[in-house]
């Protein structure tokens, strides 16, 4: 059956490559765009793992037909990094031990990355709110939530600083 | 295997496009339709999204809603003006899922997924459908029992406003947050005189869809609300319903925390 061409914005950049019918935005990210963080878990948007920015909203990459986004902007944990610094988010994960397999790792963060952007300074009850779509197996979730309020704390703390570099 | 996703730009291109084939399913956010896509699900050729039909609007004017059938839960849920609904939106898988998930594909959900399904019986909204042969209203209570037929797409749901303390809303879950419901409660009990004026009770996890429960309902009307009457109606819930097994609860424990449920959603326990 006819491909379409389907053009998105993925961290910033413009990406072009053809979609079979039914093509996921994931399978589109996994595949024609070679950006694996985001994993495909249960398919099923149960697991969570998938999650990326739609229009800087966290969405399970696996429920959307990718055609019908085609044109509007996609952020994946590839774009969090400025270079070789880290994310803020990306840092207190590994300082606070936040992975072990790492399968659940790239979806936690993006989901934390949509909260942050909306609510700068959240309270534990509303990570734990946030991040009740992702699945993890190994860490019981509490480092989970302790990185992404340290990664709450820094990112309020550099504000100013970095506003004043720029200036 | 899928052999076209359609993106049409308004209603009648998406009604044009779903008339054209027989096996063709209209997804809002795809929640629902994505998986069983994913699951390589059979006699399904086509699927006709309404991600660019511009039915995402919600339109409060006095007490009258109107939503848009391609509005997210999440939309909902950071609208001021239906703070009402927040809990039943929150109690309803997680804010990612409530990015995608969609107001108009919540009335084909089945149970024991569906929670704003319910909340929208109890209010006795209104949906608007349409067809190639025009728009119509019909009940979200028909629409629950009957479906729409293939050729149509729900575009809208409309409801007035319930006034101050006299909407009640309890899901049961199996954990705090992203659970399907053991039983969800949903109920508009407007007052005159600290007696019931009119009850509506809408429950889910009790059959395939939700469902009224009209004897409890016609119990509590003209009673004040109180242990006594929220207990006799609760003992009736079971009359109109159907509890099914399923991984998340059993049907004995269903109807058996169905009326303690009830207690608690009324009573605010």
């Amino acid at each position: 059956m006819p491909s379409t061409v389907v053009t998105l914005k993925v961290n910033g950049r413009a990406q072009e490559f053809l979609a079979r019918p039914g093509t996921t935005l994931l399978d589109a990210l996994r595949e024609s765009c070679s950006l694996t963080a985001a994993k495909k878990g249960c398919a099923q948007g149960t697991c969570g793992t998938c999650t990326v920015l739609l229009e800087g909203k966290p969405v399970f990459a696996c429920l959307v037909p990718v055609e019908t986004v085609a044109g509007r902007s996609v952020a994946t944990l590839e774009g969090l990094s400025d270079g070789d610094t880290l994310h803020p988010l990306q840092e207190s994960f590994i300082e606070l031990f936040a992975t072990q397999c790492g399968f659940c790792t790239s979806g936690m963060i993006m989901a934390a990355k949509g909260l942050l952007a909306r609510n700068p300074n959240p309270s534990r009850a509303d990570v734990v709110r946030a991040i009740s779509g992702n699945v993890c197996r190994c860490t019981g979730y509490e480092a989970i939530i302790d990185a992404v309020l340290a990664a709450a704390a820094k990112m309020k703390n550099a504000t100013p600083i970095r506003k004043k570099a720029a200036e | 295997m899928l052999r076209a996703i359609d993106v049409p730009q308004t209603t009648a291109e998406a009604l044009t496009s779903l008339a054209r084939a027989r096996d063709a399913l209209v997804i809002g956010g795809g929640t629902l339709v994505m998986p069983k896509v994913q699951a390589g699900a059979s006699g399904l050729g086509a699927l006709v999204s309404l991600a660019h039909c511009k039915l995402d609007k919600i339109a409060i004017k006095g007490d009258k809603v109107t939503i848009g059938a391609a509005t997210t839960l999440a939309a909902i849920g950071e609208e001021r003006g239906l703070a009402f609904l927040h809990s039943a939106i929150e109690s309803v898988g997680s804010p990612t899922l409530r990015n995608l998930a969609t107001i108009g594909g919540n009335l084909f959900t089945e149970q024991p997924y569906g929670d704003v399904a319910v909340c929208l019986l109890a209010l006795d909204a209104e949906a608007t459908v349409a067809t190639r042969r025009g728009v119509k209203k019909v009940s979200v209570a028909e629409i629950l029992k009957k479906g729409i037929g293939r050729d149509a797409i729900v575009t809208a749901v409309s409801f007035k406003k319930p006034e101050k303390g006299t909407w009640f809303y309890r899901k049961a879950m199996r954990r705090a947050a992203n659970s399907a419901s053991i039983v969800t409660i949903a109920a508009l009990l407007p007052q005159s005189k600290t007696r019931v004026a009119k009850a509506r009770i809408a429950l889910g996890g009790c059959g395939e869809k939700p469902v009224l429960a009209a004897k409890a309902a016609a119990a509590l009307e003209g009673q004040k609300l109180d242990a006594d009457s929220v207990a006799r109606a609760g003992a009736l819930l079971i009359k109109d319903t159907a509890p099914f097994t399923d991984a998340y609860a059993s049907a004995w424990y269903r109807a058996r925390v169905l009326p303690v449920h009830f207690r608690r959603a009324i009573l605010g326990e």
